[in-house]
């Protein structure tokens, strides 16, 4: 069987791809253990979304930071970058964030930016908060902009963006990572078949 | 404060204003058997204050303050601009909303609808399409707690037990106790 390295999430002429996604799946079944959940979405709202995780005792948090990859990336002054950080994400102060949703952001994030924005999201979570994200890692292009990443079901992702214009990817390794976020450690990372690391961040 | 009348029947001074009326509901959003009316808030009027009632009610004009249909439902239309915390027994938003939305039996945002608040109702629903930021509240107990704390106190203010946070909102409600 020939592996198929097509981007995850890319949109083939067939619709787009499901994606087998064993770290969300665990995910999953930590919620299913029962308990309140604040989940923390950075990506934008899905239907989806809402659905599989109105199953759970769970408040969704939205902030939809795709929007404001641009202004993030514009930002080099670290300072200004908190800032806007501060200001992108959810007042802090309120009940802290158990699980982190990042999808494919993190690959649309500078290094500078990506520091800012999950040192941010750590200052709002539990000890022991999980963040899951998908960086692309084997390939070398990625779309141009963040994709619409939902839950198919418990174990699969599919990109509901179209394809479009490509750019090179950033393609950050475990050290890039643990460099860029270090508050946080590598619980589980899993390369999917389709060229895209999968990862379970620990706080 | 702002008063729609019952049943269909405007109040005096509202009818004289012209800036609540009656008609046939069309809305997709509403699809009950039967013939049945409401309120509307037409393009044209800007509503500042607290505005409640005891009957279903279309926004198409530009309300802020409070909204409060306790037994009824809301929509905003594609045209409304509401920067309101909202109490309705189903709230549906096609339009803009900024706000608070606590729906005693549901939230629906349709794919036009642009919304910035925070969401408390046991049932929430959003089309694909629709902007939103802030948080849904799913947990049931949560949500009860909130829509029955909001029904005891009447008109008073919102329940704080499960008001999140939105990015850039200034709020002074205390944090919510969990069994974490």
């Amino acid at each position: 069987m020939v592996a198929d390295l097509r981007p995850l999430g890319k949109a083939s002429a067939e619709g787009p791809e499901a994606l087998n996604a064993p770290l969300f799946n665990s995910l999953i079944k930590r919620l299913e253990g029962g308990g309140r959940w604040i989940v923390l979405d950075l990506g934008a709202a899905r239907s989806d979304t809402i659905r599989t995780f109105g199953r759970f005792r769970c408040r969704l948090d939205i902030v939809d930071l795709a929007e404001a990859v641009g202004a993030l990336r514009d930002v080099t002054d670290p300072r200004l970058l908190r800032q806007l950080v501060e200001a992108l994400l959810p007042r802090r102060g309120m009940e802290s964030t158990d699980v982190v949703l990042c999808w494919d952001l993190i690959n649309y994030l500078s290094a500078p930016a990506l520091t800012a924005v999950m040192e941010g999201v750590a200052m709002r979570c539990k000890s022991g908060a999980l963040a899951h994200g998908l960086v692309y890692y084997s390939t070398r292009t990625m779309p141009q902009q963040p994709g619409s990443f939902v839950p198919l079901d418990d174990q699969r992702l599919i990109n509901k963006a179209a394809a479009g214009p490509e750019r090179p990817a950033p393609r950050y390794s475990p050290e890039d990572l643990a460099r860029c976020m270090p508050r946080y450690t590598v619980e589980r990372g899993r390369l999917l078949r389709n060229g895209m690391q999968e990862f379970l961040f620990r706080l | 404060m702002f008063e729609i009348g019952k049943k269909g029947a405007p109040e005096k001074g509202a009818e004289a204003s012209g800036w609540t009326e009656t008609r046939p509901e069309s809305s997709a959003s509403n699809q009950k058997a039967g013939p049945r009316e409401k309120a509307v808030i037409g393009p044209s009027i800007h509503i500042d204050g607290d505005l409640r009632g005891e009957e279903d009610l279309l926004i198409e004009g530009e309300v802020s303050g409070t909204v409060q249909l306790r037994s009824n439902s809301l929509t905003i239309g594609a045209q409304g601009k509401v920067r309101a915390d909202v109490y309705a027994n189903s709230i549906y938003v096609e339009g803009l909303m900024e706000g608070d939305l606590y729906g005693t039996e549901r939230v629906h945002i349709r794919k036009s609808a642009q919304v910035r608040g925070n969401v408390t109702s046991p049932r929430v629903s959003l089309e694909d399409g629709a902007k939103f930021k802030g948080s849904i509240e799913m947990d049931p107990q949560a949500v009860q707690a909130a829509t029955a704390s909001r029904s005891s106190i009447g008109n008073a203010r919102p329940a704080v037990a499960a008001k999140p946070a939105v990015p850039g909102k200034p709020d002074t409600t205390p944090a919510l106790k969990t069994g974490v």
